[in-house]
């Protein structure tokens, strides 16, 4: 019996259930009323009922909006945002598209309580026609202090999420299919969807913006490797050096490197792109030095630039490898290298067979995370080079060290072609995921979370 | 030869001495030439030593030569005496000339242009003795370490560690500058003074600097307390229940997380005007709050290595979910609570983007990050440098002193709960 209650689904509920069962897809909490489940029931219901009104008197025009973005180009207009009124000369599309998200989400969250509350009759109405247990308002507000924990805990993570994080995803991943660009900016003008253009023109050869695309989607490329691998490399050599018997002062070493990770990110990069300008004090000294008797280019021009942000990378990212790697490092069984020692290998032969096959194993997905997050690595570029040296050769904005990211806040920030930025935030998308599926099929670790245990 | 000294590996003994005799060789070989005149170490040292106007740099010219003979005839002292005593001495000798060779690299120029001896030098002209002489020290250097069983790995840990160092020193001594503007051509400052720091915080100020630091410190000090117990609470109930939507609930989070986050900030800051918190600092944190809980991996990953039964012992006795959340898994979970909360705590200071679009031009609210950012434009750079510098030092010593004091539970963190 306990089986087929678990197999039960949305339509089984349905056809199987009594009357009050089947009346409950139309009016929510009819079940739970009517086997004993009073106040959740009426919770249930009054979702519901708030949940027409609002449909009703807002949601419903908000969403036939939604078609259109909004036709009334001049004109005193009665607008609404979130409950707030605002006088606006015409529509304003970009304030349709939002309030329309927001009654997408509000839907969406509805049916989630509407499904819910199925399943919580079909149970009240299971336990009831089998003389079990059914489970009062109290007691299931007890609950979700142990039984129902998630529902309190993740209360607050889900409505943050959803409010904060999914709507304006859902808002900009829409954006991505109209022309919201510097020539139609609300109020003063309309914007409307266009399909998959804004995807034919950043992708397809020929067009100026696809010829910014592609040269600035290799380099974002080029770098995420070249950061990644550096770093993970780089850290792993001083986190061995720093572990190896015989180097005293251990902690002294360690905590050099950690203060150079413990500056704020954007301090550090700020600093180091004053000292690496033409009269900074890199170049300064280099003079002095005799290194050369002109000032390098270190940030100004592509080549120098390109090296100079992954040896910048390299500075910051080599400590948090370090630490990262150094726990792991001790976790390798001591015996493997003694037993490596007694059959007389050396240290190289002792790294290339034990220490980096381990470490490999264990560092795959963190180092695929680091890939993609170096992929975005907004801050390095942005406060080192700011994308910087422009270039004639790209679209409006684009400098030679931009990455997808960077470019696509210069998009929004300088020249507002939000309908651009919304199509390469897409893309960032589409190349994370590829990234993830493929750490996915290669880490048993993520996969199998029990494994552990 | 076939000696055996207790504490030396003597394989290496051989390579080392000749290393060290190839040093000595090339104090007698070109150093520099340019201009037409080339000079040897040791012709160097005496016509400099010669002339009026002497660097101080001048003490590595005679430091490089002298060591460089030295340690030649000390090898083949410890050729003919072979002894413990005499390789640490020659181990040391071959360290301080090895970095008395690296300096010259550094101030050959200085040495050479103040002396008179050339007018415009540069490190291409450093001649073959140069580096015959830098090189096979640094080898004889790496050798004796192996013959006297020391670590190689101090001398890529010293040469790391001066780079390392170096922009952290800079900022340092310019925040301590009392010479004002961008550019100078010196490393080391002429004058010290503290007026940076005073200047950053006094009433006549133009910068509202003393301000920004408490929007930041407000900011982080609310959002590292909210963020770490949403943080905790989910990995918590991802970890240590199972209830279905679960893995579709990862899922979803790890499909958000993969979006750009800050492609939607000006959605976020339409709703945020819509509620009526823009550019506000309570924004910044209610913001940070709702997305904290994506970051829940490495403390589930933490809890995922407490053992289950030590959940299912309590569950027997009665215990509900939450206490054992409070109760048990809170207590054991020093390092991570300290990792999170150290985590969100830097977060908040270093965050720029969302802030500065939040802002604009509100000066008053700016954090420190948006704040020291405007100061760099390059129309302020050269007013402002010096007092930048001196805020990044404000900014930066208290997150780095408690960075290093905790680190110790960030490397735990990371490593899980239960050691292998």
């Amino acid at each position: 019996m306990e089986n087929e209650y678990k197999k039960r689904n949305l339509i089984t509920i349905f056809t199987k259930g009594d009357i009050f069962s089947k009346l409950s897809y139309v009016v929510c909490g009819l079940a739970n009323i009517r086997h004993g489940q009073r106040i959740k029931g009426i919770l249930f219901l009054a979702a519901e009922v708030l949940y027409i009104l609002f449909m009703v008197m807002r949601g419903g025009g908000l969403l036939r909006n939604l078609m259109t973005l909004g036709d009334q180009v001049q004109g005193m207009n009665l607008n609404e945002e979130l409950g707030i009124y605002e006088m606006t000369p015409g529509d304003n599309s970009m304030l349709i598209l939002l309030s329309g998200v927001v009654a997408i989400v509000i839907t969406i969250a509805f049916i989630g309580v509407w499904g819910f509350s199925i399943f919580s009759g079909e149970k009240a109405r299971y336990n009831a026609t089998r003389g079990k247990h059914v489970n009062s308002f109290v007691e299931d507000v007890i609950s979700l202090a142990s039984g129902n924990v998630h529902f309190s805990l993740l209360a607050i993570p889900v409505v943050g999420l959803t409010i904060f994080t999914v709507t304006p995803l859902i808002y900009m991943i829409l954006m991505a299919f109209t022309n919201y660009d510097q020539d139609h900016q609300p109020p003063g003008n309309l914007f409307d969807w266009v399909g998959l253009k804004n995807f034919f023109t950043l992708l397809s050869a020929g067009d100026r913006l696809s010829s910014t695309f592609w040269p600035v989607l290799g380099w974002t490329l080029i770098w995420g490797f070249a950061a990644t691998f550096t770093c993970y490399f780089g850290g792993m050599i001083v986190a061995m050096i720093i572990n190896s018997k015989g180097i005293k002062l251990k902690k002294l070493w360690r905590t050099l490197f950690v203060v150079v990770m413990a500056v704020p990110g954007f301090i550090s990069l700020r600093v180091v792109a004053t000292m690496l300008g033409e009269r900074g004090i890199i170049n300064v000294l280099l003079q002095q030095w005799g290194f050369t008797d002109h000032a390098l280019p270190f940030l100004t021009n592509v080549t120098w630039a390109r090296f100079s942000v992954i040896a910048v990378n390299f500075w910051i990212g080599v400590p948090v490898t370090m630490l990262m790697v150094s726990g792991i490092l001790m976790n390798i069984p001591e015996e493997l290298y003694e037993s490596a020692r007694l059959d007389g290998a050396g240290p190289i032969t002792m790294f290339r067979k034990i220490t980096f096959p381990y470490m490999w194993f264990v560092t795959t997905p963190y180092l695929i995370a680091n890939l993609i997050s170096n992929f975005n690595n907004f801050n390095t570029i942005y406060f080192l080079t700011g994308g910087e040296p422009h270039t004639l050769d790209y679209f409006k904005g684009a400098g030679k060290t931009d990455l997808l990211v960077t470019w696509l806040y210069k998009l929004t920030k300088d020249s507002n072609d939000y309908n651009l930025a919304a199509t390469i935030g897409i893309i960032i998308f589409v190349i994370s995921a590829v990234f993830t599926l493929i750490s996915f099929s290669r880490s048993g670790a993520i996969k199998n979370e029990e494994g552990f245990q | 030869m076939k000696k055996t000294v207790l504490g030396l590996n003597l394989d290496y003994f051989i390579r080392a001495m000749i290393f060290s005799l190839i040093a000595m060789v090339s104090v007698f070989l070109p150093y520099t030439s340019a201009e037409g005149h080339t000079y040897s170490l040791l012709n160097a040292a005496t016509t400099i030593a010669g002339t009026t106007e002497k660097s101080g740099l001048f003490v590595v010219v005679i430091l490089s030569f002298v060591l460089s003979v030295v340690t030649g005839v000390v090898s083949l002292l410890a050729f003919k005496w072979t002894s413990v005593g005499i390789v640490r001495i020659w181990t040391i000798l071959v360290a301080v000339q090895t970095a008395a060779y690296t300096i010259l690299m550094f101030s050959t120029k200085i040495i050479m242009e103040t002396s008179g001896i050339y007018s415009d030098f540069l490190n291409s002209h450093l001649g073959i003795g140069y580096w015959a002489g830098i090189i096979s020290s640094f080898i004889a250097l790496a050798f004796c370490m192996k013959m006297a069983g020391i670590n190689r790995g101090y001398i890529i840990l010293v040469i790391m560690g001066v780079i390392w160092v170096f922009p952290i020193l800079w900022i340092l001594l310019t925040a301590l500058r009392a010479e004002q503007g961008y550019y100078v051509g010196y490393f080391f400052p002429h004058k010290l003074t503290l007026k940076n720091f005073t200047d950053l915080f006094s009433k006549q100020s133009v910068l509202p600097f003393g301000k920004w630091w408490v929007n930041t410190m407000v900011v982080a000090l609310f959002s590292c307390v909210i963020n770490t117990m949403i943080i905790l609470g989910t990995s918590f109930t991802l970890s240590r229940t199972r209830f279905s939507g679960r893995k579709a609930f990862m899922n979803i989070l790890m499909i958000i997380g993969m979006f750009p986050g800050f492609m939607s900030l000006i959605a976020v800051y339409n709703i945020l005007k819509g509620l009526g918190m823009n550019q506000s600092l309570v924004a910044l944190i209610v913001v940070s709050a709702a997305g904290a809980a994506m970051a829940y991996h490495i403390s589930k990953g933490f809890f995922d290595t407490i053992p289950k039964a030590v959940d299912e012992a309590a569950l027997i006795d009665g215990a509900s979910r939450l206490q054992i959340f409070f109760r048990i898994i809170l207590p054991l979970s020093k390092s991570i609570i300290v990792y999170t909360v150290l985590g969100n705590f830097l977060a908040a200071w270093s965050d720029y983007i969302f802030p500065s679009m939040l802002f604009g031009d509100k000066q008053s609210s700016y954090t420190v990050a948006v704040g020291l950012y405007w100061l760099t434009d390059f129309r302020r750079i050269d007013t402002y440098y010096t007092q930048f510098a001196a805020g990044a030092v404000v900014v930066a010593i208290p997150i780095v002193v408690l960075f290093v004091w905790l680190q110790r539970f960030y490397v735990e963190g990371l490593s899980g709960a239960v050691k292998g």
